[in-house]
């Protein structure tokens, strides 16, 4: 029986914890995170794998649900990708966050379709790593300047294209249609491309700096829904999955 | 006397052929009555000398006619009036003037009224006016019922002689006309871009008009022209036509491209002009023998042209020049025959022979024009697929160099890139690296010195990868991810940061490289307040206030001698084009760098 460690309010008082699953084929880059894991009071260390298929192994048999999921992309005998999908598919409350040396677009913009919820430096430092990941588990979610350009430029094609995500069929995988960026989204993202900080942005909107997160954490689901009902349609345009109805 | 007894007595209801009688004639004002046996010919008679004759042609009817008669005149002319027992019949011209109209073309009915033939004797009279040299006289009279006389004998003779020249008219004008319609459209375009029409078609189309003319001739009995003048130009319409067709024929052997055939282009148009000055002397000089003899030479000539022609044909036989040397052969047959008794027996009444010959060349002609036509059209068919063909060959040329081109910028834009990777990896990761080692193996650099350095090189690196994706010219996109990587820098050494960047236009002449060394001219001085100036804050500023972009870096540290600008700031400013100002005083230092 699967039983999710992080069962709310323990006991008045109790921080809550979470447990943490770590892909990475280095070693010495495992002892880094397991090691900065152990120190933070408000995580434990669930676990490594060293490649794809052992995490894929350490999925399929976990007793425990991984809260979050800290996954290198070049592994030896894959993609990091398909240990995302495969955890986000099998343990919806799941947070993966991807290891990156350089956050660089492409590689965080793929992990965010298959189902990241962020990431974190390689060369971050170790109360870094732990603070990044329980901020994101109270809401947050980073996103870089170049990311958040990139996603208003992919958007900005999407209407120009007429939005295939609305012309899908209704019936997607599930209700959570995709919409395009609302208003507000849209500004905050725009402030984020142009190089200003989460607080800041709250300062100039008069927002908090938690809606601010709330709003990119949004636009993060959005984007993996996004990217699972373009595959849907993609699917039912070539034939592939019959119409339902 | 014989010529002037009567025709012996005829029952009712038989045609009466007349031909004897008596004729008076006046010749310069000098009468002379003789009898005479029809036909009469004028001019063999006469030499060519106009004047008037009289024709008087007695006959005996058993009982008066019951039925209605008439009179059938085969040919007489020029002009005429007819008369019986006295009373006028029936005009034809006029002929108190002379060389007008020759009614002498087409045969000639008149009926007779009632009641005026009666039994016993009769007479016929007939005046005529002959011009010089017209073929004037009078052929042999039937006279008779009108069934048979109007309906066998003149109805048929019409239709030979008016009928047929109509037709041969128009099939002669719609040979010529397509023809000339073919000479005007078919435009060869020779090798040096000027249009070359085929002279066959020309030719073919002259030949045709002149012969229409010329046996249209056969129903004006009014001509436009006064006799001579029209005399010469119905001659001239007959050279031309032969001459025409000589340099079908001349066209057709190809003769034009053979040196050695090419002088007989000027015997071909002496024909013309011959026959212009021979009719003109035997016309106006009322002297036949000029053209008669002039005939002969030319017989002679187109003999001799035609059998050319002809041996041609036989050494390259096809099936155009076969048909056309058959009807030239047979034209000039017929040519010989009709300039053998027109022109010189005393036989009247008979017409050319040619006129019928030349339908068969008409034909000919025809066919030979169409199917070379044909061919010019497949021929011409062929070019266009052969020049459709080339166009596709040219475009598929052109593509396949487009995808070479395409394919050498694509190369060299990767070398491009490969370069500045590795330009970037030799200045930035690379040298920090070997000065990280140093530092490690000289043993007095502290650990925090070597982390910096290490710190600056991953930075570095960092933002190399950026810049691969920033937009040329964007130089917002270009502060935001210096400050995304930049910042936690900045806060580990304690200095807030002030982010004042207005939204700023894009700088059309930065390039990726011209990026480049923006990012790293800001990235040197940031990296200088890092390092050397103790400061607080940084504030970063970004604006164009009057559309031309200037950044600042304005820190609070303790300052420098900004009379000692740091060469390679320097020397990346000049590189991209950009001004770079510095003041510096403790507490303020501003870096300016600006896009004007």
């Amino acid at each position: 029986m699967l039983t999710p460690m992080n069962i709310e309010a323990l006991d008045a008082g109790t921080t809550r914890r979470w447990g943490v699953l770590v892909v990475e084929d280095d070693s010495r880059a495992r002892a880094f995170f397991e090691a900065s894991v152990q120190r933070s009071p408000s995580l434990f260390w669930l676990g490594s794998a060293g490649t794809v298929n052992e995490a894929l192994a350490w999925l399929a048999q976990t007793a425990t649900i991984p809260d979050v999921l800290l996954v290198d992309l070049g592994m030896p005998d894959g993609s990091g990708l398909d240990v995302i999908r495969e955890a986000v598919a099998r343990f919806p409350g799941c947070e993966p966050l991807v290891i990156s040396v350089f956050g660089d677009e492409e590689n965080v913009l793929s992990s965010i379709e298959a189902g990241a919820v962020g990431y974190i430096h390689k060369d971050a430092a170790p109360e870094d790593i732990a603070q990044t990941i329980v901020e994101m588990k109270a809401g947050a979610s980073p996103i870089s300047p170049m990311i958040a350009r990139r996603v208003l430029a992919k958007y900005r094609s999407l209407q120009l294209a007429g939005t295939p995500a609305a012309a899908a069929p209704e019936a997607a995988a599930d209700n959570a249609a995709p919409s395009l960026l609302s208003a507000r989204e849209h500004e905050v993202l725009t402030l984020i491309a142009r190089g200003f900080s989460y607080a800041e942005i709250a300062r100039l909107k008069g927002l908090s700096v938690h809606t601010v997160q709330t709003h990119i954490k949004n636009l993060y689901g959005k984007l993996a829904v996004h990217s699972k009902s373009e595959a849907v349609f993609e699917a039912t345009r070539l034939g592939l999955l019959s119409h339902p109805g | 006397m014989a010529g002037a007894a009567p025709v012996g007595a005829a029952t009712a209801e038989t045609p009466i052929e007349l031909r004897r009688g008596t004729v008076t004639t006046t010749i310069d004002g000098v009468t002379e009555k003789a009898p005479v046996e029809l036909s009469y010919h004028w001019d063999r008679q006469h030499a060519g000398r106009p004047g008037f004759a009289e024709f008087d042609l007695p006959f005996t009817l058993a009982a008066e006619p019951a039925t209605p008669w008439g009179i059938f005149i085969p040919r007489a002319g020029n002009v005429l009036e007819v008369r019986l027992d006295g009373a006028l019949l029936q005009v034809y011209g006029d002929l108190a003037r002379g060389n007008g109209a020759d009614y002498a073309k087409a045969p000639i009915y008149v009926p007779v009224p009632g009641h005026l033939l009666k039994a016993g004797d009769n007479r016929l009279q007939i005046r005529i006016r002959a011009d010089s040299a017209r073929r004037a006289g009078l052929s042999g009279v039937t006279i008779g019922p009108a069934t048979p006389v109007r309906t066998e004998l003149f109805e048929g003779a019409y239709a030979w002689r008016f009928t047929g020249s109509v037709l041969l008219t128009a099939f002669s004008l719609i040979v010529g006309g397509i023809a000339l319609a073919l000479w005007l459209t078919q435009v060869d375009a020779g090798a040096l871009g000027s249009g070359r029409r085929d002279g066959v078609y020309f030719w073919a189309a002259l030949a045709e008009f002149c012969w229409a003319l010329r046996v249209a001739d056969g129903v004006i009995a009014e001509p436009p022209l006064p006799w001579p003048a029209w005399g010469v130009l119905m001659a001239a319409c007959y050279a031309g036509w032969a001459a025409s067709a000589m340099m079908f024929c001349y066209h057709l052997a190809n003769w034009e491209s053979s040196a050695r055939m090419r002088w007989l282009r000027w015997p071909v148009a002496s024909v013309v002009a011959g026959t212009v000055a021979a009719s003109t002397m035997a016309l106006y000089r009322q002297e036949p023998h000029w053209l008669t003899g002039w005939l002969a030479a030319e017989i002679v000539f187109i003999a001799l042209f035609v059998g050319a022609f002809a041996v041609a044909t036989v050494r390259q036989p096809n099936t155009g020049r076969l048909l056309v040397a058959a009807a030239a052969l047979v034209t000039l047959g017929f040519g010989t025959r009709d300039w053998l008794v027109i022109r010189l027996s005393d036989a009247y009444g008979e017409t050319t022979w040619v006129r019928y010959s030349s339908v068969f060349f008409g034909i000919a002609l025809l066919l030979i024009v169409l199917q070379r036509f044909r061919a010019a059209t497949i021929e011409a068919r062929g070019w266009v697929a052969t020049l459709a063909e080339r166009v596709a060959q040219r475009e598929r040329e052109l593509a396949s160099t487009f995808a070479a081109l395409e394919q050498v910028a694509r190369d060299q834009a990767r070398t491009h890139e490969r370069e500045r990777i590795l330009r970037d990896m030799h200045d930035g990761v690379g040298s920090h690296i070997s000065s990280a080692i140093r530092q490690l193996q000289s043993g007095q650099a502290s650990s925090d010195e070597l982390l910096r350095t290490l710190r600056d090189s991953l930075d570095k690196l960092k933002l190399s990868i950026d810049s691969i994706h920033l937009p040329p010219g964007d130089v917002g996109a270009l502060l935001a991810a210096l400050r995304y990587r930049l910042e936690p820098r900045l806060a580990a050494a304690g200095i807030l940061l002030e982010w004042a960047v207005d939204e700023v236009p894009t700088v059309k002449r930065l390039d990726a490289q011209g990026m480049r060394q923006l990012q790293f001219l800001l990235f040197e001085a940031i990296s200088n307040v890092l390092q050397h100036a103790h400061a607080k804050s940084l504030r970063i500023e970004a604006d164009a206030p009057a559309g031309a972009v200037h950044l600042r870096v304005i820190d609070d540290g303790q300052g420098f001698d900004a009379s000692r600008v740091p060469r390679a700031l320097l020397e990346r400013a000049a590189t991209v084009g950009v001004q770079l100002a510095l003041e510096s005083r403790p507490g303020r230092t501003v870096v300016q760098l600006g896009f004007g």
